[in-house]
């Protein structure tokens, strides 16, 4: 019997993490925003199909990756504030002003925080395409790219490569394009996650990837794309589209 | 804190159209604090081998010259030059012999091969610190950027490149997966072997 | 010059006599020329080495009795001389192969095999407490390197390679036959031909498949080559020596 007399500590873990990986990349006139839909903890694998990305608005797309409990409670709460605001409004909220109460949400749990990177993705009132990124407490920043989760590392100095150009010089009396077209940004992602899903133990199964795109814009070559389905609801405004592809399942 | 970040670095190798490839950066640190930007992590074994050591600095010395002696003793003793793939082996004992002690080296090799028919064949290899071998078809890496390294040269390289091509891919590689890297860096070297030279570059990177 | 006795420095191992030599060595020799007749002789497209097995008495299973050893896939040896220190030799280079193995990933050349062993029956002519090994070997082996290659090793420690050579009873006899016979562009077929024939000069008695032992290096092929060097479901490397069965010998000594 454990005696009464010795002190005894017991501890309860509140997070876990569930593995994955998450992406996105503003260009002039869209937004990309991707996630696998692998989800594990450890070595086992949860489910094969667990989404990480989702549509919020019409031009606003976020994807969540970490500790999945976590962010499926901050995307409903996000979804929450968001419809209060329609309420309130009578319109979607713009995309920076998503960014500011994101921030606001996740610093307000600063010392209990929600244990997921988040990536918002989509269409600012000026019509050019956004990423802006987070850390778990709400630091963030509006960036072109930016690969977080569990490969990120394997990702993000890909993307510096292949979407900032990043130690490449251009031609004699050229420059580097600073946005990409839309087909170029879509097989820089495919490419990405059948990489990170080469590497990465906990990236693979499904992959998901939300296109926006701004107010009166074709569709870039986006018909050809194989597995694209439209979610778009208001009408005349933004697009929103999901191209979902399997990943390697082993 | 790993001991592999106590000086930094990195190496990756890469195989091509009858010619390999093998890059490493050219940091030294004492943890945070960089010390040297002309520290050689690669070197070569015959004029168609070359090994990568990166790791604890005074290990990729003291390795440095264990392998030159066993590797002289084995030129002497049998008359030929070693090749790529008993190498990899002397290697992959070597390290076992300290199993229990080990160095924190995680070796790259990089070479060709002589093939029964007198031509060449693109050999690489990769040891974790206690000699496990691995012959990848591909590429490997090693060193405090390897996950980066991973990632970019799995996204960059393909089949059969030509030296050009391969010093290109290998370059870009290393370049953006040690930009991301806190202990690596600091500019970066690239052996292209093929089958009658080695072309040697350094390269300047971004030097913070 | 030696006396029959073998004079006053017959019994030091390692005192080397006025005339400049080392008695015991000789005598070591002399147990080896009174030893049964091996041969090797390198064809051009591999090695035959060969032994005449006699035993002392019908009641002896001969079937237990090996004289042509497989070292290594790569590596067989012969021998003339006394037994129980040829099985001490086999045992070691056995050793010495699997070390290389072990540290390599391949195993050893012949020359270098040939030359561990040559150290070994060295260092028993100048350490205290031991005597010579009473044998002299014939090392046949191949690598990618060197391709075939014959070695014979003494109990001196001294070791040539060869294209044909003899060693035990006869050997003059045979290495006379064998100069007759050589050509640098003989076939392997054609050499177990002339093993046997050579051992047929001096042998006593009936020579069939239970008193003739044979092992025959066989260089692999380009395409064999090219397929690599690890071969089969095990990872093992195809030998390139091996021993031939009762059933082939007996075919050879019928033609």
């Amino acid at each position: 019997m454990a005696s009464l007399a010795h002190p005894q500590q017991r501890q309860f873990n509140p997070y876990s993490e569930n593995g994955g990986t998450i992406l996105a990349i503003a260009g002039a006139d869209f937004s990309v925003i991707a996630g696998d839909t692998r989800q594990s903890e450890g070595y086992s694998i949860q489910t094969r199909y667990a989404p990480k990305v989702f549509r919020l608005t019409d031009r606003a797309v976020l994807a969540v990756n970490g500790f999945a409990a976590d962010g499926n409670m901050f995307v409903k709460k996000v979804k929450q504030r968001l419809e209060w605001y329609r309420h309130a409004h009578a319109k979607d909220m713009p995309l920076r002003a998503i960014a500011r109460l994101i921030q606001t949400m996740l610093y307000a749990r600063r010392f209990f925080p929600y244990y997921v990177y988040n990536i918002l993705g989509g269409i600012e009132e000026d019509g050019t395409g956004a990423v802006y990124s987070f850390d778990p407490v709400g630091s963030y920043e509006r960036e072109a790219c930016r690969a977080a989760g569990a490969a990120s590392s394997l990702v993000q100095p890909f993307l510096d490569n292949q979407i900032y150009f990043k130690n490449q010089r251009p031609a004699p009396g050229t420059s580097h394009p600073v946005h990409l077209p839309l087909p170029t940004v879509l097989s820089i992602v495919i490419d990405s996650f059948t990489s990170a899903t080469e590497r990465h133990i906990e990236v693979g199964d499904g992959l998901e990837i939300y296109v926006v795109l701004a107010k009166g814009r074709n569709l870039q070559g986006l018909e050809g794309i194989r597995g694209m389905q439209e979610l778009t609801v208001t009408e005349d405004g933004e697009r929103v589209f999901v191209v979902r592809r399997e990943l390697k399942k082993d | 804190m790993s001991i592999m970040e106590y000086n930094g670095g990195s190496v990756i190798a890469m195989v091509g159209k009858d010619c390999v490839a093998i890059a490493s950066d050219l940091r030294l640190g004492n943890q945070a604090l960089s010390i040297s930007s002309n520290f050689q992590k690669i070197f070569p074994v015959t004029d168609r081998i070359y090994l990568g050591l990166p790791g604890l600095a005074t290990d990729v010395t003291t390795l440095r010259e264990r392998f030159r002696y066993r590797v002289n003793m084995y030129t002497i003793k049998e008359e030929r030059e070693i090749e790529p793939e008993t190498f990899a082996h002397l290697v992959s004992s070597t390290l076992y012999e300290h199993r229990f002690g080990q160095y924190f080296i995680e070796p790259v090799i990089a070479g060709l091969s002589k093939t029964p028919s007198g031509g060449v064949k693109p050999f690489i290899a990769a040891t974790d610190i206690i000699g496990c071998l691995n012959f990848a078809k591909d590429f490997v890496v090693a060193g405090t950027a390897s996950s980066k390294l991973f990632g970019v040269a799995e996204g960059l390289w393909e089949p059969d490149l030509e030296p050009e091509d391969l010093f290109e891919t290998i370059s870009q590689s290393l370049l953006n997966a040690v930009d991301r890297d806190a202990f690596s860096g600091w500019g970066a070297i690239v052996h292209v072997i093929t089958k009658d030279k080695v072309t040697t570059r350094t390269l300047k990177g971004r030097m913070d | 010059m030696a006396s029959a006795d073998g004079g006053a420095y017959s019994y030091s191992l390692t005192v080397f006599s006025p005339s400049g030599k080392l008695v015991q060595i000789e005598h070591a020799l002399a147990a080896v020329s009174q030893g049964t007749t091996s041969l090797g002789i390198k064809a051009s497209n591999g090695i035959v080495i060969a032994t005449e097995k006699k035993s002392s008495s019908i009641l002896i299973d001969d079937s237990m009795i090996e004289k042509v050893a497989v070292v290594c896939p790569n590596i067989g040896i012969v021998y003339s001389g006394m037994g129980p220190d040829f099985r001490v030799l086999i045992a070691r280079a056995r050793k010495s192969a699997q070390a290389y193995w072990k540290m390599y990933g391949e195993y050893p050349p012949a020359r270098v095999l040939t030359q561990e062993i040559a150290t070994v029956m060295q260092q028993a002519t100048q350490s205290g407490g031991v005597r010579p090994y009473g044998v002299s070997l014939l090392v046949a082996g191949w690598d990618s390197h060197r391709g075939p290659s014959l070695f014979q090793v003494d109990p001196s420690g001294s070791f040539w390679a060869w294209k044909a050579s003899a060693i035990g009873k006869n050997m003059v006899n045979a290495k006379t036959f064998l100069e007759k016979r050589y050509n640098d562009d003989i076939s392997l077929e054609d050499a177990i031909h002339t093993a046997l024939l050579t051992l047929k000069e001096g042998f006593e008695g009936q020579m069939t498949e239970k008193t003739i032992e044979i092992g025959v290096v066989t260089v692999p092929t380009l395409e064999e080559l090219e397929a690599g060097k690890i071969g089969g479901e095990t990872g093992r490397p195809k030998p390139t020596f091996r021993k031939l069965s009762e059933e082939e010998v007996r075919d050879y000594l019928a033609l």
